[in-house]
């Protein structure tokens, strides 16, 4: 389906939006469906959604866990001795919060469907300041870096001859938070950088920017967009009442 | 017998139309310094790559110590295979010069005092000391690419890939790495130099391994063997 960049824009708010405020599992997991069922009318096949959704996995896991355990309420499930570990209301809270994860990550794959480009154009016509627009699209455009750049790091430890599997639990949670903040400084820099080199081939440099395409919302854009906003303003409001 | 052994090794990435590398016959022991050359985009870090099992071949098979590439993990090959990164950026992610040096001999079970009389060694061969504590991504090109080269040092594997190790470097800086690299050679470490750098290549490999268009066009100087052409 062809539609205008910002029409998918709209349906990213409105899927994310509604999996934000939702919180019981069946909810989720139907803004979830309703997620899937649109990335497949856009050609994803559910193997590359589920590949893409895959490196969140332990990311799920830990909250699943955090959750299950932290958040204690209702009938209990599992008990060491006197202490409840799963109850029903953990459980619930852990499957949905890991339903809203994958709601998000997965309609966010909206985003792969057209450049950076006319990400940016749309928003711009929409009245978006520009650098604004723009600092968006490098943010999202980060969000991989960032990915592979974690990859990088993990391949890299173990080719130190770290055996990352068979490094016991906690040690290798310690290794994890003694290397995260180097890594995210490290993409700090790379984003530094990436705004020097800019400004250094002229980024703003003319206070008024021109544009040699247009893009123009159709009749379908408009359809689409209006059943994503007003089905979701009816179910927020049916939350409410 | 060979330390590392591709036998009609072939490779392609995903969504690209052609084959990076074309059925690879190497045998590279750890007696020998070869040198892998040929024009950019003649697959020789994708070579190095499938070496040290980043990639995983799509033909052939690859046998390191004279066991299947892929029975290892990774961090079994990188106790056995030093490997230094075309872009140092990528291999360096410690919070401080030192660490960074001392980091996998730290992981790995090693006393703090040895460890420390190791990361001193290479701070100051390397010519880093003044830059133990500092973020090893502050550093410049050519520092960063002889902390990346100390770092894998000082693990002391037994066999080294280097990818355009000497990019970054000065004359002098040039001279003790290749000083170092002969040093632990004649240890029976065997290495390979992936260089576009004639001179450090003609200096140090007593092999050379040219690849065109993802294939060996030459190999000359094997030991035993004559110059050979494919």
């Amino acid at each position: 389906m062809n539609l205008d960049p910002r029409t998918k824009m709209v349906m990213v708010v409105c899927l994310s939006g509604l999996a934000l405020l939702y919180n019981t599992p069946g909810q989720l997991l139907l803004v979830f469906a309703v997620t899937v069922a649109l990335l497949m009318i856009f050609h994803f096949e559910l193997g590359v959604i589920r590949d893409y959704l895959k490196p969140f996995l332990s990311l799920m896991l830990f909250l699943l866990v955090i959750q299950c355990v932290f958040s204690p309420g209702g009938k209990v499930l599992v008990a060491a001795g006197p202490v409840p570990l799963i109850t029903a209301g953990g459980l619930s809270t852990g499957v949905s919060a890991v339903l809203r994860i994958m709601t998000v990550a997965a309609a966010a794959m909206l985003f792969t469907t057209f450049s950076s480009r006319d990400f940016i154009l749309g928003l711009v016509q929409w009245k978006v300041p520009y650098e604004l627009a723009f600092m968006v699209s490098i943010a999202l455009r980060f969000l991989p870096v960032f990915r592979d750049e974690l990859g990088n790091v993990v391949t890299a430890v173990q080719l130190r001859g770290v055996e990352l599997k068979k490094v016991p639990w906690r040690e290798k949670m310690a290794l994890y938070r003694r290397l995260f903040f180097p890594v995210v400084y490290g993409t700090m820099l790379k984003a530094r950088q990436l705004a020097v080199s800019m400004e250094a081939r002229g980024f703003r440099v003319y206070p008024r920017r021109t544009y040699l395409r247009r893009l123009n919302l159709l009749g379908a854009d408009i359809a689409v967009m209006l059943v994503c906003l007003v089905s979701t303003i009816m179910l927020i409001a049916l939350h409410f009442t | 017998m060979a330390f590392l052994e591709l036998n009609r090794v072939s490779f392609a990435y995903p969504k690209r139309g052609r084959s990076a590398l074309t059925e690879i016959d190497l045998a590279l022991g750890r007696d020998e310094i070869t040198a892998i050359v040929g024009p950019n985009g003649s697959g020789k870090t994708t070579l190095t790559k499938l070496m040290i099992g980043v990639l995983q071949p799509s033909g052939g098979q690859i046998l390191l110590d004279g066991r299947p590439l892929a029975g290892y993990s990774l961090g079994e090959i990188g106790r056995r295979v030093g490997y230094v990164f075309q872009n140092p950026d990528l291999q360096l992610f410690c919070g401080t010069v030192a660490e960074e040096i001392g980091f996998g001999l730290t992981n790995r079970g090693y006393k703090p005092e040895m460890v420390e009389e190791r990361v001193q060694f290479y701070l100051d061969y390397f010519e880093l000391g003044s830059y133990r504590h500092v973020f090893p991504l502050h550093l410049s090109r050519g520092e960063k690419q002889r902390l990346a080269i100390a770092a894998v040092l000082a693990n002391e594997p037994l066999f080294l890939i280097l990818d355009e190790p000497t990019t970054g470097l000065d004359a002098y800086r040039k001279k003790l790495l290749a000083d170092y690299l002969q040093k632990i050679a004649r240890l029976g470490r065997g290495m390979i130099l992936v260089s576009h750098d004639e001179p450090f290549v003609g200096r140090m490999a007593e092999r050379v391994v040219t690849l065109k268009d993802g294939r060996i066009q030459s190999d000359s100087g094997r030991k035993g063997n004559t110059a050979h052409e494919s």
